[in-house]
């Protein structure tokens, strides 16, 4: 019993909407990222790092006319710190969010073209709040890290997952939130977790496929692998470990890298050496703490700089080595600079990790006192390093001491910018110190692994944050900017002399880049701690930077809670251009 | 979900002659039913056609679990069969590719109200052939939280369990479980995440049958097809909208049971 009832014959002339035409990303354009203008396509505006945009349009004198485009939520009930960096291609922004999702957004109209939500298991064990800081952008794909440590390949027009890969095992403590960082077809990216006893890792995968090229573990004594084989073991089993403790040694690469095509190494910040009681693996614990330089083609790892050798204070050496032209006594040194979690501001020659100079970039280091320019080391100050919990009495706790910075960090994740016109760093600085007391520990899966108790205060009444331009040649402090909340925002400067951050009060502000003077402000509403970014696109500039208080000082900060507290959640991204333009 | 919406409002917006009315031909009078066929297969030559047989129970005692189970009887080359749910917020639960099974198939799917249930099997000329049957329900199915996503054991995500029986035609019954929440993203906070594709193959790779999946199959879902001219262990594969990989060799009973089923 057939009967044709309807035979329906639609013209399949099904207009989708106008689609973004996306054109592939090539390696090539991600090697001229800093000095192209109208696209965003890696984390740092260039593998360099700088963050530096060359634009001029906004400038001191036309910033009074600097307004909001549109502004964006990221909706649900995941008001958590955002910490993105968002990208830009083809006049589509690309903005990670908490809780790993990704958003696509039409520039023009400020529309959702896709949303994309990773699904999270229950276990993940994220330190510091359910943050993301970036994508990654390649060929027809955008890549970000999920917190359940994996790393996500997606088609960039439709949002579709393209292929997925683990970083590490979330049950082990494993968890990722940097961005991925794309160097010649390959997908560089490390670890979080240091707070779980993992072992730090800098891996490389084939940006088409997802299958491993390299790995190599940061921590001594474990091997490294190429092309699915065995290599090379990293540094020498015991050298500066005692015992079995090199096995959860910690020294997580949770903050990316940066890359330099002129000497074609990788740059990838260290972690703390777990756990955080030193007095559990007396030695320099390598490679943790440190900037390392590895050659993306093999994983083998070039030189390394320690900058808190047998650290004791949680001053992870993960903070972002900046690559710049450093212009001294007629010379041009290739130099990279990182302002450390430890409160020195390091410049390193490049080809070979030699150390420049260490200055003080906050006012109080009371773990150390200056560093030796030929052996690269630290003066210790022993009294400042807290109490082995082995000699002292019945409670299990080592003697407390008082240390600036606070383990926190002179300065934390928040990456510092660099500006090839005024020819300084500006670097979002904190002011706090710590009481810190060691106690006995034993690594168990998936527990937190630190044998440490710690409380944080403020060095001063009127502020913890300072904004602080910094003169690589001299180690000088040009100009600061002191804010009442401690910055946990990144940088960016312009070719229009500015200089934009974000504040936990709300505000994306921005300097003169000479003088400091603070020349516009807007609030957004919730706590700005990502990092703002600048294009341009149907002839105006620009500026973009994720809303939505969070991190890990709302969670860890102590006493510093009191400057934080009446800070309200959000979920967001701003976008900003002169009015008329 | 938001996409599936979103393509949704544009293809209503792309046919300003939209039939607004139950298409009189419908046996299920649905009122929904003009707008699934256009979003499902525009264009495209349909009959409502008794070949198509889909079963269910008609009412549904759980929303969240209602089995169904479409054969299809004196049709050549079928080619996909797409089982549709009219009053679900998302109509497609799935496309069956026989490739080399029989045109039938028995599975789990989640309803949200009482609606039609429909099968479609495409043959070789291009024309969709429609059966299906209405059940009645209580409201809710795709739009409540997978027991998974409160708590469930991530450890057995796509793990496949499953048997095959040999049939007294030569070829074998296969019936297999995934584990995995199908969330629908229907749900707040709780983001879609589904089995997008599996495929039964032989041990040497040939493929026998391959389904697509969308959000309104259940949790852990169940599926029954009968294999044709082959014997022996079978491979499954796939993998979830998370990319999560699905891999598993499923081997022929040989229990009492196993008979009984054969013989069914």
């Amino acid at each position: 019993m057939k009967s044709i009832l309807r035979s329906v014959t639609i013209a399949s002339a099904l207009v989708l909407g106008a689609t973004m035409a996306h054109a592939a990303v090539t390696d090539a354009e991600i090697m001229d990222d800093a000095a192209s203008t109208n696209q965003i396509v890696t984390y740092g505006l260039g593998h360099q790092g700088q963050r530096h945009s060359p634009l001029s349009q906004i400038s001191p004198d036309t910033i009074k006319d600097l307004v909001p485009v549109w502004s964006f939520s990221f909706g649900g009930e995941k008001q958590r710190g955002q910490q993105s960096q968002p990208l830009v291609k083809d006049g589509v922004m690309y903005v990670t969010a908490s809780y790993s999702r990704m958003f696509a957004i039409d520039i023009k109209t400020g529309d959702e073209l896709w949303q994309y939500d990773a699904r999270l298991p229950d276990g993940i064990m994220p330190c510091c709040d359910v943050i993301n800081r970036g994508a990654a952008l390649w060929g027809d794909m955008v890549y970000f890290a999920t917190l359940d440590a994996k790393l996500v390949a997606l088609d960039a027009k439709t949002g579709k997952v393209v292929w997925r890969k683990e970083l590490g095992d979330y049950k082990a403590g494993y968890s990722a939130t940097a961005a991925p960082m794309i160097v010649n077809g390959k997908i560089i990216t490390g670890v979080s977790g240091g707070e779980f006893g993992i072992v730090g890792k800098v891996e490389a995968r084939d940006a088409k496929t997802g299958e491993m090229v390299w790995s190599r573990p940061v921590i001594e004594g474990h091997m490294g692998t190429l092309n699915g084989k065995e290599t090379t073991m990293t540094g020498v089993k015991n050298a500066s470990w005692p015992g079995d403790m090199w096995q959860h040694g910690g020294g997580a690469t949770w903050n990316g890298g940066t890359y330099d095509p002129e000497t074609n190494l990788i740059f990838m910040g260290t972690g703390n050496p777990a756990p955080w009681n030193s007095h559990l693996r007396p030695g320099d614990n390598l490679y943790t703490t440190s900037t390392l330089a590895i050659d993306p083609d093999t994983g083998e790892i070039k030189w390394h700089f320690q900058s808190t050798p047998n650290d004791g204070w949680d001053f992870d050496g993960v903070n972002e080595f900046v690559l710049f032209d450093l212009k001294k006594d007629g010379k041009i040194i290739k130099a990279g600079a990182k302002a450390d979690r430890n409160g020195y501001f390091f410049v390193l020659d490049r080809t070979n990790g030699k150390l420049l100079s260490a200055s003080p970039f906050v006012t109080k280091t009371t773990w150390a006192d200056g560093f030796d320019l030929k052996t690269g080391r630290p003066n210790v100050i022993p009294a400042n390093r807290p109490g082995n919990p082995a000699n002292t009495g019945a409670d299990g706790k080592g003697s407390s001491v008082f240390v600036a910075p606070a383990f926190l960090g002179g300065k934390n994740w928040m990456p510092m910018a660099y500006s090839p016109a005024t020819e300084l760093f500006y670097v979002p600085a904190n002011e706090w110190g710590m009481d810190i007391w060691n106690e006995a520990i034993t690594y168990k899966k998936g527990a937190a692994y630190l044998g440490a108790g710690f409380t944080i205060k403020p060095l001063y009444d009127d502020y913890i944050g300072a904004l602080r331009a910094m003169d690589p040649k001299t180690g000088k402090i040009v100009w600061e900017y002191k804010n009442p909340a401690p910055l946990w925002g990144g940088v960016l400067t312009t070719g229009g002399n500015l200089v934009f951050t974000g504040t936990p009060e709300g505000y994306l502000k921005a300097f003169d880049a000479k003088t400091g003077e603070e020349v516009w402000k807007f609030n957004t509403g919730s706590g700005v701690i990502g990092s703002p970014v600048s294009w341009e696109q149907d002839g105006a500039q620009y500026i973009a930077v994720s809303s939505g208080w969070g991190g890990a000082v709302p969670l860890w900060g102590g006493e510093v809670a009191k400057a934080v507290k009446d800070i309200n959640q959000g979920g967001s991204v701003w976008v900003f251009k002169l009015h008329g333009k | 979900m938001r996409r599936v919406a979103w393509i949704l409002v544009v293809l209503l917006a792309a046919l300003p002659a939209r039939a607004q009315t139950v298409d009189p031909a419908d046996p299920l009078g649905s009122v929904m039913w003009t707008t699934v066929r256009d979003a499902v297969f525009p264009g495209a030559a349909m009959v409502f056609d008794d070949h198509v047989q889909v079963f269910s129970p008609p009412v549904v005692e759980d929303t969240m679990n209602v089995p169904v189970s479409v054969l299809v009887n004196g049709l050549p080359d079928v080619e996909e069969i797409v089982l549709l749910v009219d009053h679900n917020p998302i109509f497609k639960a799935l496309a069956f590719f026989p490739v080399q099974a029989a045109p039938a198939f028995e599975t789990v799917i989640k309803v949200q109200e009482a609606t039609p249930i429909r099968a479609a099997a495409r043959t070789s000329d291009g024309v969709w052939h429609v059966g299906g049957l209405r059940v009645d329900a209580a409201g809710g199915g795709c739009t409540v939280a997978s027991v998974a996503a409160s708590g469930g054991d991530w450890d057995r995500l796509n793990e496949v369990s499953g048997t095959a029986w040999r049939r007294p035609d030569g070829g074998q019954r296969l019936r297999f479980q995934v584990v995995h929440p199908m969330d629908t993203g229907l749900v707040d906070g709780i983001p879609p995440f589904f089995i997008e594709r599996l495929s039964v193959a032989t041990p040497e790779g040939q493929e026998l049958a391959r389904l697509e999946l969308f959000e309104p199959v259940s949790e852990n879902p169940v599926f029954t097809i009968d294999l044709r001219g082959h014997a022996g262990s079978v491979v499954i594969g796939g993998a979830d909208t998370d990319a999560n990989q699905i891999a598993a060799r499923i081997g022929m009973a040989s229990t009492l049971f196993g008979l009984l089923e054969a013989s069914r």
